[in-house]
C-alpha cells in the first residue's frame, strides 16, 4: 500500500466529494427510430445545465475490420447486434464517471466504420442520460442505472423513421435501407431490447408524442437535482473536520498558511479598499498593487533548490532557483482580478480559467467552464481568487483540479481576502497539503465586493 | 548536507532595515547577479526586487488611524498614509528605481541629483540637481541600486540637507549594500534610515561590491 493513500474511514469532514462523483445516470432504451434520442434531448434541454449530458451508445461501435467494413457498406453487416458495441469500454466509461473522474469519450465515424482522432472530454456531470437500443442490455451497466427508461413506440413508426433517417440523413437508398431493417434491426430488436423492457423503471409508450411521460422524466431528475444539491451543500457546511491532528487548531498558524504581513502600507491600503467612498480608479489601482505582494508571496509557497551563478566581479553567488515552473488558474470572476499583477511578476505564464457560479439563494457552487494550462499538473498552481467567503468555490477548484491530475501541494490558493472560520477551515479540512496564500483574514460574513467594484459591474 | 544559499548578513546598525530574505527574493537576486543573464531579464527581475524594496520602504511613512464605512455597512478601523513624499535618484542608475516607485506611488514628483567622481581629488562631486521646491516639505525617498563606498549617497544627502530636508525625514533604498558603505554612511549621515534588499560580503579592492551585481547602470541601460 503506498503511503499517500488516505484511510477511508476518515470520509464525511475531511473529504469533499463533487456532486459529479455520484452523477445520477439515466438508461434510455428502445428500439430504433423509436425517438430514445429525442426524448434524452427534450430532457437535456427542460434541464439546461451544463453538467447534465447525453452519452450515446453510438459512439461506442467497435471499429470494422477491412472484411467487416465491405459487408457493412453493402449493408450486411448486423449494427444491430449486442457484439457490435464495445460494451466493456462503455461499462468502463459509465465506471469512471461514477467516480468523478474526467472520461474521454472516442467519436464514430459513420462513414468510415472506425474511430477518430477527435474525443470529447466529459467531467463533472451530475445528470448523465445514457442512450441507445442497448441502454437497458448489458448486466455491468444496469447495475450502474438508477432510472431505467424504455422508449415503446409501434414498430411501424419506428420504420418509417428509421427509413427516413437512413435516406435523407444518411444518403442511403431505400432498398438497402429496408434489407437492413428486415434481415437485423427488426430481428434484434425482437430478440435483444424488447426483453430488456420487462428491467425498465418507466416505459414510455409513443416516445416524443408523450409529452406527459417526458414532463414526468423531467420532473423526476429536477427534484433528483434538488436533493443532490441539498447533500451537496451539507456536505460543504460539515467539512469542519480536525486538521494538523487538532480540532480546534488556529488555521493560520499552519505551516502551509501564509498571510500576508500586516504593514501599515497593508493596513493602509486595506482602509482604500474597504472604503465605500474610494473612486473605482483608485480601487483599482491599491487592489493590485496589494495582488503584486500576494502573488511575490505566493511564490514563496514552492520549493527551492540551491543554484550557484558566476558574477560580473568573479566572485560566484549561492542562491536559490525555484523548482517548478509555475502557472495561474483563476476563479472567475473573482480571480481574474490577479490578470494584470498576475502579468507584472509573471508575464509569460500559462493562466487557465474556471467558471464556478454559486447560486445566489443558496451559495451551492456549480461548475460551468474549465479550461486549464497546458502541463499545469507538472507545475506550481497558483489558483487566484479575491474572497473566499464559504470556501466553497475554491474547495470545488481544487477538487477540479486533482482530478485533473495536479499534485495536492504543487497547489497555492491565493486569495485577498477569506473568511478563518468557514472558508479557510473548510479548505485545509479537505485538502490539508494545499498552499494558502491570504492578504487579509476575516472573522466575519462579508458581502462579494472587491470583483463588483474592480469591474464595475 | 547540500549547501544553503547566502543570505544577507544581518543588519548591527539601527538605521537599517534588511528586506525579508524569502526564498523568493533570494531567487530574484540570484538572476540579476548572474553574469550570464541577459539585459531584458536584468531589467524585468530588478524592477520586480525594486518594487519589494518599496513597499518595504512605504512601510516607514507615518500613518494615523482612520475609519471609513465599508460597502456593507461596517465601519473599518483602518489606517490612512501622512505626510507629502517625494523620490529623489542619484543618476544614472538610481532613475532605474523611478518606476518602481511609480508603481506603488502613481503621481509621485521626482528629484535628479547627479554626482561624478571629480578627476583631480577623485571625491564625489556634484554636477546638477533638480528638486522639487517644496522639498523640506515632504518625506524623500533617495534612490540609488548599490551601496558601495557610500560617497555618493553621503553627497545626496548633504545637497538634501542643504535644501532645509531633516536627515529623519531621508529613506535612502538600495538593492545591494556593503558592511563598509553602511559604516561610513551612517557616520556621516544621522537620522537616516537605509532600506537595503541585502548586504553583500564586502567591498573589493576596486572598490566594487562582493559578490555584488557589476555595475549596475551599465547592465540596467547598456550591456
Amino acid at each position: 500500500m503506498s503511503s499517500s493513500e488516505e484511510p477511508q474511514s476518515l470520509a464525511s469532514t475531511h473529504s469533499y466529494l463533487p456532486p459529479w462523483s455520484s452523477p445520477h445516470v439515466i438508461g434510455i432504451a428502445g428500439c430504433s427510430g423509436s425517438g430514445k434520442t429525442s426524448v434524452a434531448s427534450q430532457i437535456l434541454k427542460a434541464l439546461n445545465v451544463p453538467w447534465a449530458v447525453i452519452l450515446s451508445f453510438d459512439n461506442f461501435y467497435k471499429p470494422l475490420s477491412p472484411a467487416q467494413s465491405k459487408r457493412a457498406f453493402a449493408n450486411e453487416y448486423d449494427f444491430d447486434a449486442p457484439e457490435a458495441l464495445d460494451l466493456d469500454s462503455l461499462a468502463c466509461v459509465l465506471k469512471n464517471l461514477r467516480q468523478g473522474k474526467k472520461v474521454d469519450i472516442f467519436t464514430y465515424s459513420f462513414a468510415q466504420h472506425n474511430r477518430t482522432d477527435v474525443t470529447t472530454p466529459v467531467y463533472g456531470a451530475n445528470i448523465i442520460i445514457l442512450e441507445g437500443i442497448f441502454a437497458l442490455y448489458d448486466e455491468r451497466i444496469n447495475e450502474m442505472l438508477d432510472l431505467k427508461v424504455f422508449v415503446d413506440t409501434d414498430l411501424d413508426i419506428c420504420m418509417a423513421r428509421r427509413l427516413r433517417r437512413d435516406i435523407v440523413y444518411r444518403g442511403r437508398d431505400l432498398q438497402g435501407a429496408m434489407k437492413q431493417w428486415m434481415s437485423f434491426v427488426k430481428p434484434n430488436f425482437e430478440r435483444y431490447v424488447r426483453p430488456t423492457m420487462e428491467i425498465a423503471d418507466v416505459v414510455v409508450p409513443r416516445g416524443l408524442d408523450n409529452t406527459v411521460a417526458i414532463d414526468m422524466l423531467i420532473r423526476h431528475v429536477q427534484r433528483t437535482l434538488t436533493v443532490k444539491s441539498r447533500q451537496h451543500l451539507e456536505q460543504l457546511s460539515n467539512l469542519n473536520g480536525e486538521i494538523a491532528g487538532q480540532n480546534d487548531v488556529d488555521v493560520c498558524t499552519l505551516p502551509n498558511v501564509r498571510v500576508l504581513k500586516q504593514t501599515n502600507q497593508v493596513r493602509g491600503i486595506h482602509t482604500i479598499l474597504f472604503n465605500r467612498a474610494t473612486k473605482r480608479g483608485d480601487f483599482i489601482f491599491y487592489l493590485e498593487r496589494l495582488m503584486v505582494l500576494l502573488i511575490e508571496e505566493a511564490m514563496n509557497a514552492q520549493p527551492y533548490s540551491i543554484k550557484e551563478v558566476p558574477t560580473p566581479t568573479g566572485v560566484p553567488y549561492t542562491g536559490l532557483l525555484p523548482e517548478l515552473n509555475t502557472c495561474a488558474v483563476e476563479i472567475v470572476r473573482g480571480g481574474t482580478c490577479f490578470e494584470t499583477s498576475l502579468r507584472k511578476i509573471l508575464p509569460d505564464t500559462a493562466v487557465g480559467k474556471i467558471l464556478i457560479q454559486s447560486n445566489a439563494r443558496t451559495g451551492e457552487p456549480f461548475l460551468h467552464y474549465l479550461k486549464l494550462p497546458p502541463d499545469f499538473e507538472n507545475k506550481q498552481i497558483l489558483l487566484c481568487d479575491t474572497q473566499a467567503i464559504t470556501g466553497a468555490a475554491a474547495v470545488m477548484a481544487i477538487r477540479v483540479l486533482l482530478d485533473h491530475g495536479a499534485v495536492e501541494k504543487n497547489i497555492c490558493f491565493v486569495t485577498y481576502l477569506a473568511d478563518k472560520a468557514r472558508a479557510m477551515r473548510r479548505i485545509l479540512s479537505a485538502y490539508p497539503r494545499v498552499q494558502v496564500v491570504v492578504g487579509k483574514v476575516e472573522d466575519t460574513f462579508k458581502r462579494r465586493f472587491i470583483d463588483t467594484k474592480y469591474y464595475g459591474t | 548536507m547540500s549547501k544553503a544559499a547566502t543570505l544577507s548578513i544581518t543588519s548591527k546598525w539601527p538605521e537599517v532595515t534588511v528586506v525579508s530574505q524569502t526564498p523568493q527574493l533570494i531567487a530574484l537576486f540570484t538572476i540579476i547577479r548572474d553574469v550570464n543573464t541577459k539585459r531584458g531579464d536584468f531589467v524585468f527581475y530588478s524592477d520586480r526586487i525594486i518594487r519589494i524594496l518599496v513597499e518595504e520602504g512605504l512601510n516607514h511613512l507615518p500613518v494615523k488611524d482612520i475609519e471609513v464605512p465599508t460597502p456593507t455597512d461596517v465601519t473599518y478601523d483602518g489606517l490612512q498614509f501622512e505626510g507629502k513624499i517625494c523620490g529623489v535618484s542619484i543618476m544614472r542608475a538610481g532613475e532605474a528605481m523611478e518606476q518602481g516607485l511609480r508603481d506603488c506611488c502613481r503621481s509621485v514628483r521626482i528629484g535628479k541629483i547627479l554626482i561624478q567622481r571629480d578627476e583631480e581629488t577623485a571625491e564625489p562631486k556634484l554636477f546638477y540637481e533638480k528638486l522639487p521646491a517644496d522639498i523640506k516639505d515632504r518625506y524623500v525617498l533617495l534612490l540609488d541600486p548599490m551601496l558601495a563606498t557610500g560617497g555618493s549617497a553621503i553627497t545626496a544627502v548633504e545637497v538634501l540637507i542643504s535644501k532645509g530636508v531633516p536627515a529623519e525625514r531621508i529613506l535612502f533604498l538600495n538593492l545591494i549594500s556593503t558592511p563598509e558603505g553602511i559604516e561610513t554612511f551612517v557616520k556621516a549621515c544621522p537620522g537616516v534610515k537605509i532600506i537595503t534588499g541585502f548586504i553583500d560580503k564586502c567591498l573589493n579592492e576596486k572598490k566594487f561590491v562582493s559578490p555584488g551585481l557589476g555595475d549596475f547602470g551599465d547592465r540596467y541601460y547598456c550591456i
